[in-house]
């Protein structure tokens, strides 16, 4: 017993040098933290196949969004820093600037322009400030998808490039009525995307903002569509969080989601699905573009390894590379390959057909509100639940859900953002 | 009567292990399974198409064994820093009569107290600055102050349990204080301890937060996986849970029979 204690301590004890000693090895790779391409899968693609012409190590770290700005805050505060380059969305960034953790970029800005990038996400990448903060690297939008067994109750005259939303009802209601079941699936589980469905389709394409127009007698109407349309929606959408997975156990079989959540289904089985634009309200067909840059540490450990780092990145070559191994689109310009696999084919396809669709408009992802993103979505999660999932009338659920969106306004300072109208000031609910 | 009691003790028995058995066995055939068993409908109860693709797959993930290496070293220090700092404290606890005792059996509770979210951007940069950044000894410290509670108390009550006219009858054959402790004090505690040390290797292992926050390039499994996992597909997110089960089951029933000599019953 007691030798037995003996060797269990002593093994015990070694291992504590041994700890202290695996900290400090190591050569110095440059550090890239990034809130994207976390899904293992993705992560695997970026380390094996993105990064692997670039000349110098890199160590590609993904994390959660959420502690993005905690860990780029501690790494500088080392006597030896070791992240040289930030990936994140637009609005993850963006709490980086006041913490003076991101350093200008505006000597990469050329480059981006030569090789095509657009004005207008150039100009984003400013955030409010005079430089070029980030260079936009990749982007995506939410699109549906549907199986092809949906296909035989579109309603007459529906064409799939061109639905709208009464259409996308109906077709719905179709198939409830055939088959009993509620087929129409939208992401509302907890970790689902649902609040950009809201904020970047159904009240820009119904009352032509978002904000300014929360309480309308438009989107009083539009609450009430959508609440009739639920009828035919399979009520474990609130659980959903990816949309290609009910997709593909044939829980739902039409779809609306985020294009690398819906991607799985459309790489296994491109022959069981079809991808297809988001559809048109009366205001319009407006979608959501979500732009990812790359930000350089303030701090950088290696900021010309890091510059270089995006240079790569933004090659055409590595683009289209991008692309097809995880679905996010290329932000310079480039053009598009015959041999592209059939998932990423079929998305692109969609995406082209919205972006080109006669009333095609854009609704830009929250802008200036920094830490009250979350809250900001979380309003129209609220509103849904209030006036959908437990039938409050329509007008009062808006009423008092419009407080607490003007109370996050105010509290963030944001002026209105596309689709609204700019203002002077902060945004107003009218 | 007594037929009718024997049942009721099997069934509930059998209530137990069911318990804590179907999640893993249904973790265990989703991840063996592959894709098609996760997200066919209805679902099969019986293992079908078993393979080890899915694990295959797992395991090639690029830093998925520095991170396993990570969460042991990690766990082995909270283990070894837990058990140095609070069998002595309980100890003290136990047997010397100091004052503000009972003040520090209840002070010891605090660290449980304050959330780590909102310590987490204080307690990374302090980190930083002392060097103790994304190493496994910084972890460990921050799990060692979760355990320490438990420790304190647990081993306070064990010493409590044995009685002090041992002690004193080996001062009395000429042991000095440490030696008594040593000879015969810490054999009868053995069991107890042993619990303690399972506890906080079970709670290093499983703490995802502190140790997701603290870390950037040495993350330790757990917080390794919940980044890469948590928006993977099914069945490797059921084949990653399943890896993480396995570790502190086999851990468990390595020290099991410590365990089991603290209610008195040799299982050897």
């Amino acid at each position: 017993m007691k030798e037995r204690f003996a060797i269990v301590g002593s093994a015990l004890l070694l291992a504590l040098p041994l700890a202290f000693g695996a900290a400090r090895a190591k050569a110095q790779s440059i550090g890239f933290l990034s809130t994207q391409l976390r899904p293992v899968v993705e992560t695997t693609r970026m380390r094996t196949a993105i990064l692997k012409d670039f000349p110098q190590k890199v160590a590609f770290i993904p994390t959660f969004p959420e502690q993005l700005l905690i860990q780029a805050t501690a790494d500088s505060k080392r006597a030896k820093p070791t992240l040289s380059l930030f990936g994140a969305l637009h609005g993850e960034l963006e709490p980086l600037v006041p913490a003076g953790l991101l350093a200008p970029v505006d000597a990469l800005a050329p480059m981006a322009k030569a090789r095509g990038v657009p004005a207008g996400l150039m100009a984003l990448a400013r955030l409010g400030t005079m430089h070029e903060m980030y260079i936009p690297w990749m982007q995506a939008t939410y699109i549906m998808a549907a199986n092809r067994k949906a296909l035989p109750y579109l309603p007459k005259g529906a064409d799939l490039d061109h639905l709208s939303y009464q259409q996308l009802a109906q077709w719905a209601a179709n198939i409830t009525k055939a088959t009993g079941r509620r087929m129409l699936g939208f992401p509302a589980g907890p970790k689902g995307l649902m609040p950009r469905f809201f904020e970047g389709y159904l009240y820009p394409s119904y009352t032509g903002g978002v904000v300014t127009t929360f309480k309308s007698p438009a989107a009083e109407k539009m609450w009430a569509f959508f609440k009739g349309m639920w009828k035919y929606v399979n009520p474990n959408s609130t659980n959903y969080n990816f949309m290609q997975e009910p997709l593909l156990s044939g829980d739902v079989w039409i779809a609306f989601d985020h294009e690398s959540r819906l991607l799985d289904a459309l790489r296994q089985k491109p022959t069981d699905f079809v991808a297809f634009p988001a559809p048109a309200g009366p205001e319009g067909r407006f979608y959501m573009p979500v732009i990812v840059g790359l930000g350089i540490a303030s701090h950088a450990a290696d900021a010309a390894g890091a510059a270089a780092l995006v240079k790569y990145l933004l090659e055409p070559k590595t683009q289209l590379l991008t692309l097809e191994e995880t679905g996010f689109f290329p932000v310079v310009r480039v053009a598009m390959p015959s041999n592209l696999e059939t998932g990423v084919r079929l998305e692109a396809a969609a995406i082209q057909a919205m972006q080109s669709a006669p009333d095609a408009k854009q609704a830009l992802l929250p802008v200036g509100l920094g830490k009250h993103d979350g809250e900001f979505g979380q309003i129209y999660m609220n509103t849904f639940q209030r006036i959908v999932l437990r039938g409050q009338t329509i007008g009062s659920a808006l009423a008092i859900e419009a407080k607490d969106l003007q109370r996050i306004m105010d509290a963030a300072g944001a002026p209105c953002w596309s689709p609204d109208q700019p203002s002077q000031g902060v945004c107003q609910v009218r | 009567m007594r037929r009718l009691r024997g049942s009721a003790f099997a069934a509930g028995v059998a209530m137990l292990a069911a318990w804590t058995l179907l999640p893993i066995y249904l973790v265990a055939i989703g991840g063996f399974g592959g894709p098609d068993a996760v997200y066919r409908w209805p679902k099969s109860f019986w293992p079908e198409n078993l393979s080890l693709d899915t694990f295959r797959r797992f395991v090639a993930i690029g830093g998925i064994w520095q991170a396993t290496e990570q969460s042991v070293k990690v766990a082995l220090i909270t283990v070894v820093l837990s058990l140095a700092l609070g069998v002595p404290a309980g100890y003290a606890l136990a047997r010397l009569r100091f004052r503000g005792a009972t003040t520090y059996r209840l002070v010891i509770l605090l660290t449980r107290a304050f959330p780590v979210g909102i310590l987490a951007l204080p307690l990374a940069v302090s980190f930083a600055r002392f060097g103790l950044y994304d190493t496994a000894l910084g972890v460990a410290l921050v799990h060692t102050a979760l355990a320490l509670p438990f420790a304190v108390l647990v081993t306070a009550s064990l010493f409590v349990g044995i009685p002090r006219e041992l002690e004193e009858a080996a001062w009395v054959f000429g042991c000095t204080g440490p030696g008594a402790f040593r000879r015969i004090i810490l054999p009868l505690a053995l069991p107890g301890i042993a619990a303690t040390a399972v506890f906080s290797f079970v709670l290093s292992w499983n703490e995802v937060f502190a140790a997701a926050v603290l870390t950037l390039r040495h993350r330790t499994l757990t917080a390794f996986l919940l980044t890469v996992l948590s928006e993977s597909p099914l069945h490797i997110q059921l084949a990653g849970g399943f890896m993480l089960i396995v570790p502190s089951v086999l851990f468990i029933f390595l020290v099991r029979r410590y365990l089991f000599a603290m209610w008195g019953i040799a299982s050897r």
